[in-house]
């Protein structure tokens, strides 16, 4: 039923979009089409599916170019295991922005996101601007939401939000916002968030975020945090970052008592000069009852102008498991219209006593090939090696074109 | 709730003096959409405003991003966010992963499925921040049968893995800091009602609010241990 309602969806504004293009509406995007196999986790078979990825812009519509429709959305067709076709709506809207130079309005399927929190609505939100230092928005519709295969929307899933922001204070941002959520049996969520930064003596942002939980009465979030940047290749960051996790109201899980995890970070983000770059970063995790620490270190090297070489190290030991692994990977571009790439992911961990120590790798190449200025063809490959597989082999080849 | 109206009230007296402040225009950033970032961050330094799109990028951007007036839309269409937070993708950086037919972001490294467990205690918020704990997790979780996932407070205690007792005590204390788990696998918490609903061992937290949940699931929740007229 929703796959046949997304295909009338986008056939409409196929259909909608190709007739204003007759009054010399601008249509763009990108048609990616795609052959994907990869292991089924759950069937433990080899899939393989043609894939139709299509990201659509109409602009230029009307003579001030204020109204516009933006849409992304896939199709796949299972060609070895009997799945069938599959699809995803990620979003469909439409766009009328300065109305009266003050009101921007989007209606449609699209990702909202407030400091109170954020949803994916079949609906509207209205923007009012340009009314002074402070401006407001207001949003609502259909709660969308995704599992694995596809939508897992209800009949009583919604999602409302309103928030007044700063607009017109050069060096200070600052948002309040409201967020409420519906389902089959009331009213899910309903929080405040806050978010503010603040930029000061030329080298300094100081950060903030929250949440705070109405039925709990709790800050189910609060992040501090401060930055000094004495240049714009040097980037120190300190932060410090508190949680009480909060359930839906409707759900059970929301009368039990949990502990409050707190995490403290600090990170060094140099930029030495155009071919190297490195970072380095600690992280205290704090259970109440327990702890754990997070290091971790990386650098970006540009040796000549055609490689670059990222690598990456983490550690991470305490309370939760153990993780010791990193991440290399190279991207080389012998001539101009061609890229290849490879790279190596290497963990060794463990999660507690009974499953001891893992080791898992992935080695993948691919290769991308400029056939023109708006196509592209590419392939990237594969292979898992770990405990559930000695290899296991994945991948996909790609047709880009865009329009 | 007291508490609640004075900060809503004193943030509003706030924003009014700010109303009053002078009025200056915020930079827009469309016609820099294709700058090279190191451009953009000479001149953010020179402004005083902090350098962005760094190494620590994918960690904090959600902070910049969690605002009603963020500027990502003036150089990155929704794919952007949404190739990684519900899925997409369209195959034009290698080194972007899939699962199955979605894009897999890089913080879900190496082996994911047996190293999620781990990552997800990191940050008991993290998860929820783009999948749905009902919808994502249970569907995954609930296809495999009770009691072939080796979770610590699961084991038995008795030799050989005998049948006979589990860890009780262990499990309160791996519910208290990671109560999501517990959710992934038990969606309706059938089996934590069990021994909850019998009034021996109290799950609510100090200062539990009994009231603001009742008032928003018009008492449904309370149902499921309670009597009705009895709370």
């Amino acid at each position: 039923m929703a796959l046949r309602r997304m295909f009338c969806l986008l056939t409409g504004s196929i259909l909608l979009f190709a007739s204003s293009a007759a009054w010399s509406a601008e249509i763009h995007g990108r048609s990616s089409t795609q052959f994907l196999w990869f292991n089924n986790v759950f069937t433990e078979k080899k899939q393989a599916e043609f894939g139709e990825y299509l990201n659509l812009s109409v602009t230029n519509i009307d003579k001030d170019n204020k109204l516009s429709f933006q849409g992304y959305g896939r199709f796949t067709q299972d060609v070895r295991n009997g799945e069938g076709l599959n699809g995803r709506l990620y979003y469909l809207y439409g766009d009328y922005s300065n109305l009266f130079d003050k009101v921007d309005i989007r209606l449609g399927r699209q990702f909202v996101n407030y400091a109170a929190g954020s949803a994916l609505i079949d609906g509207g939100k209205v923007d009012l601007k340009n009314v002074g230092p402070v401006g407001f928005s207001v949003m609502g519709g259909r709660n969308v939401i995704f599992d694995l295969d596809g939508e897992a929307t209800r009949s009583h899933d919604f999602a409302f939000g309103a928030a007044a922001y700063l607009a017109g204070v050069k060096s200070v941002d600052a948002e309040l916002s409201y967020f409420m959520k519906f389902d089959k049996d009331g009213l899910a969520r309903d929080q405040l968030g806050a978010s503010a930064k603040w930029y000061l003596l030329n080298s300094v942002k100081v950060y903030g975020n929250t949440r705070f939980d109405l039925p709990s009465e709790t800050f189910s979030e609060v992040l501090a945090g401060i930055k000094y940047f004495p240049t714009s290749d040097l980037i120190l960051t300190g932060e410090w970052y508190q949680s009480y996790p909060t359930f839906d109201s409707t759900s059970i899980f929301a009368v039990f008592a949990v502990n409050r995890y707190q995490e403290g970070v600090f990170r060094v983000d140099y930029t030495i000069n155009d071919k190297i770059a490195v970072n380095a970063g600690y992280s205290r995790e704090d259970f109440e009852t327990d702890s754990a620490d997070v290091f971790e270190v990386g650098c970006r090297i540009r040796p000549i102008e055609q490689v670059l070489l990222n690598l990456n190290y983490d550690r991470r030991k305490g309370y939760g498991g153990s993780l010791n692994g990193g991440i290399a990977e190279l991207t080389y571009e012998p001539i101009k219209p061609l890229e290849l790439a490879a790279g190596i992911h290497f963990d060794v961990f463990e999660r507690d006593r009974v499953t001891g120590e893992e080791t898992a790798r992935k080695y993948w190449l691919g290769a991308k090939y400029k056939l023109a200025k708006n196509m592209t063809a590419s392939v990237r490959i594969e292979d898992d090696v770990n405990a559930r597989f000695k290899s296991d082999w994945q991948g996909r080849a790609v047709f880009n074109y865009d329009f | 709730m007291k508490k609640i109206f004075f900060i809503v009230a004193l943030l509003g007296c706030a924003l009014v003096y700010l109303q009053q402040q002078s009025y200056a225009e915020k930079t827009p950033h469309k016609e820099y959409s294709g700058m090279a970032i190191k451009d953009c961050n000479s001149c953010h330094k020179s402004e005083g405003v902090a350098p962005n799109h760094d190494s620590d990028w994918v960690r904090g951007h959600w902070v910049v991003a969690a605002k009603a007036n963020a500027k990502c839309k003036e150089c990155h269409q929704q794919s952007w966010c949404l190739d990684c937070h519900k899925g997409g993708g369209t195959g034009d950086d290698l080194a972007k992963e899939n699962f199955g037919r979605d894009y897999k972001p890089k913080s879900h490294r190496s082996d994911f499925i047996s190293l999620h467990p781990l990552k997800a205690k990191d940050n008991p918020q993290q998860c929820y921040r783009c999948h749905d704990q009902k919808a994502f997790c249970n569907s995954c979780h609930s296809r495999f049968p009770a009691g072939s996932l080796h979770i610590k407070s699961h084991l038995m205690l008795g030799p050989n893995n005998q049948r006979y007792s589990f860890a009780i005590g262990e499990h309160s204390i791996e519910a208290r800091r990671n109560l999501q788990s517990c959710a992934a696998c038990h969606p309706e918490g059938d089996v934590c009602i069990q021994c909850h609903s019998s009034g021996k061992v109290r799950p609510h937290p100090r200062n539990w609010k009994s009231g603001n949940l009742k008032d928003r699931s018009s008492g449904k929740v309370c149902l499921k241990c309670h009597l009705p007229g009895t709370f």
